[in-house]
C-alpha cells in the first residue's frame, strides 16, 4: 500500500525535503526523536511485516556505534565519567552521541521512505526539463544502492550454482564475497554507462521533446502542500526565534516547555506523522472496501 | 580440516588486534586522573607563575557561543586562575606547567598531542570549556611568557627559574591581546 505515494509529485518532494531539512538542522531532541518515531513509522508502513526484525537488526546496531563513537573524539562535558588515556569520557558526549545517533537513524530512515515514494519517473517528471543532467545523474545516484544489492545478489547466486562460491569457512566466505565485489564494481561501471547512452539514444533532454505522464495536481495535493508548508514555516520561525534552541555542551540544557515551544513540537510532531496517518487512513479504506464485498 | 584451521588463525589475528588496542588504552577514574602531586615550595626551589585569564571574551560577549554565555564558564572578572606559583621540575615546559596546574585546580583542558598535528607540539584547543573558535572566528588560547609570545608551540617552551606564564584567549588572532605577529599588521 502507498497511499501516500499517490499525491502529486511536487507535493511529495516539498514535504520530503522540509521534513529533511528539520531533522538534519535543528538540534532539539523533541524534533529529533518526533523525526526519527514518524519516519519509523512511515517506513513500517511501507515495508511488509516480515522484513521489520531484518531492518531493525541493521539500524540497533549502528545506532549503538555511533552513540558510543563519540564519546570517544569528543571531550568536551562537565562531567567527567573517566579518563582514558589522560582524555575525559564525559556524560554529555554520551548523551550527544546518543542525538546524534537518533538524528541518522531518522534521516537514514526518511531517505529510504523517499526512495520508495519518490520513484525515478516521479523525479524526472518534476527535474528532467529544468536541470536533465543533474536530474539523471541524481536519480541514477538514488536508485544505485537498492540495485547494487539485487545485482550482487544475481551474481553471488550464479557463482554459487557454477561452485565457485566456496562457504566452508569465514575467511573463505569474506574471499569469494570480495570477488563478488570486484564484478560488481566493474557493472556498475558499465551499467551507469550504458544507461546514459540508453537515454541518450532515446532522445532525452533534446528541446521540444514531451514527456507522457499521469501526474495531476488536485484538490486534496493543494490542502497537503499548504499544510506542509504551514507547519514548516512555523517551525523554522519558532527556531530563528530560539524558542527550540536546546545545547549540549558543555552543559546539557533545559527543554524548554513554554506553551509556545510545545506548540511548535506539536507541529511539527504533526508534520512527521503526517504520512502514517495517510497510509493508515488509506489501508482503513481497503480493509473496509475489501470487508464490504 | 584446511577451512577450520584459517578461520583460527582468523580468529587469533583478531583477538591480537584487540589486545593491543587494550594494552594501549590507560583507563582511570576522575579523582586518579585529578591526584596530581605538588612539590611544596621551599626557599631554594625554583618556581614559575602561571595565570589562565579570558577577559577578552567579556568585551565580544555577542560573539560567545550561547551555550557558554554563562558565570559558570566565563567568570565576571574574566579570571580562571589567578597568578599561582607552582614548582618547576627540571626540563618542565609551558605545557607540562599549564597540564599540572589544570590537574590540581581541576580546570577542564582539551589538547591536541604533540604527535597528532604537522607542529610537532601540543595544542591547547579548550580550556575551562572555552574551545577555539567559541568566541568567533579568530577565538583560541594563546600564551605569554615574561609579557612576550613565543612563536612555537608550549610543549617546546622550556622555562626557566622565575618566568611568568600567562595563558589568554584572543577573539582576534592575539592583536587583542597584544600578539602582533599574527595578522600581519604591526600597529
Amino acid at each position: 500500500m502507498k497511499a501516500f505515494g499517490n499525491y502529486h509529485p511536487a507535493v511529495l518532494m516539498v514535504y520530503f525535503l522540509s521534513v529533511l531539512l528539520v531533522a538534519m538542522f535543528v538540534t532539539n531532541p523533541v524534533l529529533q526523536l518526533s523525526a526519527l518515531s514518524g519516519g519509523a513509522l512511515f517506513a513500517m508502513a511501507l515495508e511488509r511485516p516480515g522484513n521489520w526484525a531484518r531492518d531493525g537488526a541493521f539500524y540497533v546496531p549502528l545506532f549503538f556505534m555511533v552513540a558510543v563513537t563519540n564519546p570517544l573524539f569528543s571531550h568536551n562535558g562537565v562531567t567527567p565519567l573517566f579518563f582514558l588515556n589522560g582524555n575525559p569520557v564525559t556524560l554529555e558526549a554520551f548523551v550527544y552521541g546518543i542525538a546524534i545517533g537518533v538524528m541518522v537513524i531518522g534521516v537514514i530512515l526518511w531517505c529510504k521512505c523517499y526512495s520508495r515514494i519518490m520513484t525515478s519517473d516521479k523525479f524526472l517528471y518534476l527535474f528532467g526539463r529544468i536541470i536533465p543532467k543533474l536530474s539523471l545523474v541524481l536519480s541514477m545516484a538514488l536508485r544505485f544502492i537498492p540495485m547494487f544489492k539485487r545485482q550482487m545478489h544475481r551474481v553471488s547466486r550464479a557463482r554459487r550454482a557454477m561452485g565457485l562460491y566456496a562457504a566452508d569457512s569465514f575467511t573463505d566466505k569474506l574471499k569469494s564475497r570480495m570477488s563478488v565485489f570486484m564484478a560488481m564494481i566493474a557493472w556498475s561501471l558499465e551499467n551507469a554507462m550504458e544507461t546514459a547512452a540508453s537515454m541518450k539514444a532515446r532522445g532525452y533532454g533534446i528541446k521540444g521533446r514531451t514527456n507522457f505522464s499521469l501526474f495531476r495536481f488536485t484538490a486534496r495535493d493543494g490542502v497537503l502542500l499548504s499544510v506542509c508548508i504551514l507547519l514548516l514555516g512555523v517551525t523554522l520561525v519558532g527556531t530563528a526565534m530560539g524558542e527550540m534552541a536546546f545545547y549540549y555542551y558543555p552543559r546539557i540544557s533545559h527543554l524548554n516547555v513554554t506553551p509556545l515551544a510545545l506548540f511548535l513540537y506539536g507541529a511539527f510532531g504533526i508534520l512527521s506523522f503526517l504520512p502514517f496517518f495517510v497510509e493508515i487512513k488509506g489501508a482503513l479504506i481497503w480493509k473496509y472496501y475489501v470487508w464490504k464485498m | 580440516m584446511v577451512s577450520v584451521k584459517k578461520d583460527v588463525l582468523a580468529i587469533c589475528a583478531i583477538l591480537l588486534i584487540a589486545a593491543i588496542l587494550i594494552n594501549g588504552t590507560e583507563i582511570q577514574s576522575v579523582d586518579e586522573y585529578y591526584l596530581t602531586h605538588i612539590d611544596d615550595i621551599t626557599p631554594e626551589s625554583e618556581t614559575v607563575t602561571i595565570s589562565i585569564r579570558c577577559d577578552t571574551i567579556l568585551d565580544h560577549y555577542g560573539d560567545l557561543d550561547p551555550s557558554l554565555q554563562s558565570e559558570e564558564f566565563v567568570p565576571a572578572d574574566g579570571v580562571i586562575l589567578p597568578p599561582t606559583e607552582y614548582v618547576l621540575r627540571p626540563g618542565d615546559t609551558v605545557f607540562d606547567i599549564l597540564d599540572r596546574a589544570a590537574r590540581h585546580e581541576r580546570i577542564q583542558l582539551e589538547y591536541q598531542g604533540a604527535d597528532e598535528n604537522s607542529y610537532g607540539s601540543v595544542y591547547i584547543q579548550g580550556i575551562h570549556y572555552l574551545y577555539e573558535f567559541s568566541c568567533g572566528p579568530l577565538s583560541g588560547w594563546m600564551y605569554r611568557v615574561d609579557g612576550e609570545f613565543p612563536n612555537y608551540g608550549c610543549s617546546k617552551y622550556e622555562l626557566k627559574d622565575g618566568q611568568v606564564v600567562e595563558w589568554v584567549y584572543t577573539c582576534d588572532l592575539g592583536k587583542d591581546v597584544g600578539a602582533m605577529w599574527m595578522g600581519g599588521s604591526f600597529n
